[in-house]
């Protein structure tokens, strides 16, 4: 029996509608491809001791790209601890880390959940390898420290409406963001490190026609090239010229080394950069 | 996480291995040369109700089993497909879907579905959801595999792939899960396709004349991920639980045979002797548990050898942190830091030169008999 006294939907499936890029038109005003240099990366915001709460906090932001509908990255990153263990928990010499980073239901195009999906787990991890190395957890024994990253706005073309096959490249941005910002929350406790680590992506992009030659560039916003080959992000201490964390994926033929070792030179460029960040920032707490 | 297996190794065994994995020639506790893979019994075929199984035992005693099942599924449409007419676009079907054909709309990375489960550990457990991001960000890198579930524009596979380590984790279970994941998807076979075009898929309920998911006379191969680490200037391959104790830097390389794919930039100058292409895919720093390790505590400070006080001056002295960190001869001391760049280039140089380990491994796998 059908029912008469409501207005419903048809019934088999529908797809809703998609309108047409407006990049695709000719358009004087909207910006295509990417406006910085190779080997410049985007101007970011930080400032530690933003939550009053926490033993140590940090904001950081990154520029909007200068194509409408891409939001940056805002990361908001809290330091619990050290903090003693329960005492349930076993023995341990060293500071138990913990790392947690969650997006907001809102950061991204398509909405997440609250629980932690596998991708955010996998960054914990990333992010868990890159501050194990720099922080001196011999200095803390039987204690814990928790560091929590919320992804307020996760740097995704919100405009287009094509596929979200972007999304682990901005899985790596998103990651570099939260080693610089994690380093500077831990500044900001008081947690000994040997050094403040900061994270930089590189990846090797498709030039803009099939037969020009593929190019690296530093911190890549996905929808500012036409196709990305193969990205790597970088956990480095500058001082101690060294690195904790590398992740690169792509797909790179293995004769190809010297592509892979300029990639790999081109993200600790960009670490670098965010480094000299890092460090005006945590001078400016200071003073 | 590798640094959650616990080793129950003093300060004093630490360093000692250290010391003897610092050598040149480097010696191992179990007497391999850097290079080689602890030996391993593998048998394919082993589940019939799977499109491809493979079981894999090392000589340890850790042991995984890997099925694949696959199941057939309607592609969603997408945004990009020619089904959905767009303003203005539409009428270049023909040219549109052969240029665009193997990267866009070649597949899809929901096809796949990787779980892993590892005996004692919770599976949303972050050293298990690291594992099965590994193994899976290998398997979809390239797209290549991907391209192979679509049966046609309206249908597609879709591969279930379940990872079951079946022994307690005695050592850093990547290597293991890996080459068995590598020969359950080399085992695969789906059944033959009867219907042709975009019609609604039929197919041939013999199996016997299913064709395998990797064409055996094709050189494509699927991913293996090696396990390498650094102990000074050492490089040692498929590490064990005690060598892992005491690595300085630890990386996950993903590496694959792409010898027969169509791409641009296949020469024939690429191509190795034997018509191998190697390409790496993804390279993971794994934290190494060394970092978890109990300090030694050098006879200079250790008041049962002489020395004076260990709490009164200690407490006086601010100088006492910057003696703390000073490394002794001979006294173990968790690394601390991360590696040198041309260390961790000289790792994953090693893994892809001609010849290599990640030759050796995939020939390896190519001898076992798929049943």
């Amino acid at each position: 029996m059908t029912d008469r006294r409501r207005i419903n939907g048809p019934a088999g499936t529908t797809i809703p509608p998609i309108f047409e890029d407006t990049s695709n038109k000719e358009d004087a005003n909207s910006v295509k491809g990417r406006t910085r240099a190779p080997d410049a990366v985007r101007k970011m915001f930080l400032r530690t001791g933003v939550t009053p709460t926490a033993s140590g906090s940090a904001y950081l932001e990154y520029e909007s790209s200068a194509k409408s509908g891409v939001s940056g990255i805002k990361l908001s990153c809290t330091v619990h601890g050290p903090r003693s263990l329960p005492r349930s928990s076993p023995f341990s010499p060293h500071i138990v880390l913990s790392t947690h980073v969650k997006y907001a239901p809102f950061a991204t195009k398509q909405r997440r959940g609250y629980l932690r999906d596998p991708s955010e787990r996998d960054l914990g991890t990333h992010l868990e390898t890159a501050l194990r190395g720099a922080i001196i957890a011999d200095r803390w024994p039987k204690s814990g420290v928790d560091i929590i990253i919320s992804v307020i706005e996760g740097d995704q073309d919100r405009a287009s409406s094509g596929p979200q096959s972007d999304e682990t490249w901005d899985m790596m941005n998103v990651l570099s963001g939260c080693i610089t910002v994690a380093s500077a929350a831990l500044a900001d406790a008081g947690i000994d490190c040997v050094d403040t680590v900061a994270g930089g992506v590189a990846a090797l992009v498709q030039g803009p026609s099939e037969d020009t030659p593929p190019s690296v560039v530093v911190d890549p916003i996905p929808s500012e090239h036409e196709r990305i080959l193969g990205a790597c992000c970088i956990a480095y201490l500058p001082t101690r010229d060294e690195v904790t964390n590398l992740w690169f994926k792509g797909d790179l033929p293995a004769s190809e080394m010297d592509l892979y070792t300029k990639l790999v030179e081109n993200g600790i460029l960009a670490s670098a950069s965010a480094s000299k960040v890092l460090v005006d920032c945590l001078k400016d707490a200071l003073a | 996480m590798a640094s959650q297996i616990h080793v129950n190794l003093s300060p004093a065994e630490l360093a000692y291995l250290h010391a003897s994995l610092s050598l040149t020639p480097p010696i191992r506790p179990d007497g391999r040369s850097p290079d080689q893979y602890r030996p391993l019994s593998a048998e394919t075929g082993i589940l019939p109700g799977t499109n491809g199984s493979a079981r894999i035992c090392f000589a340890d005693g850790t042991e995984a089993i890997v099925g694949v099942k696959a199941e057939v599924e309607k592609t969603g449409r997408r945004w990009d497909d020619d089904t959905i007419f767009l303003e203005g676009g539409g009428d270049d079907e023909e040219g549109g879907d052969k240029e665009k054909g193997s990267t866009q709309q070649g597949g899809n990375k929901e096809w796949v579905e990787l779980t892993v489960e590892i005996p004692g550990q919770r599976d949303d457990d972050s050293a298990t959801v690291f594992l099965a991001q590994m193994l899976s960000e290998a398997l979809l890198a390239d797209g290549g595999f991907v391209e192979r579930l679509k049966i046609n524009r309206g249908w597609h596979w879709k591969l279930y792939l379940d990872i079951l380590l079946i022994s307690p984790p005695l050592s850093y279970p990547l290597p293991l899960l890996s080459l068995t994941t590598h020969l359950a998807l080399l085992s695969t076979r789906l059944p033959r396709l009867k219907s042709e075009g975009d019609e609604d898929p039929f197919f041939d309920d013999d199996w016997a004349a299913a064709p395998y998911l990797y064409p055996r006379d094709k050189k494509a191969r699927p991913p293996v991920t090696l396990l390498v680490m650094a102990v000074g200037n050492n490089i040692i391959f498929d590490p064990a639980k005690e060598e892992l104790a005491v690595a300085d830097v630890v990386l996950a390389v993903s590496v694959a045979d792409v010898a027969d794919r169509k791409g641009k930039g296949v020469e024939d100058e690429d191509m190795d002797v034997d018509g191998r292409k190697l390409k790496l895919l993804s390279i993971r720093t794994v934290d190494p548990p060394s970092r978890l390790t109990p300090p030694g505590v050098p006879n200079a400070s250790n008041t049962a050898y002489g020395h004076a006080s260990a709490g009164a001056t200690q407490q006086k002295m601010p100088e006492a942190r910057a003696v703390e960190s000073e490394a002794v001869e001979g006294v173990w001391k968790a690394p601390r830091g991360g590696a040198k760049l041309a260390v961790m280039g000289a790792l994953v140089q090693k893994v892809l030169q001609k010849g290599g380990v990640a030759d050796e491994v995939l020939d390896a796998l190519e001898a076992v008999d798929l049943s």
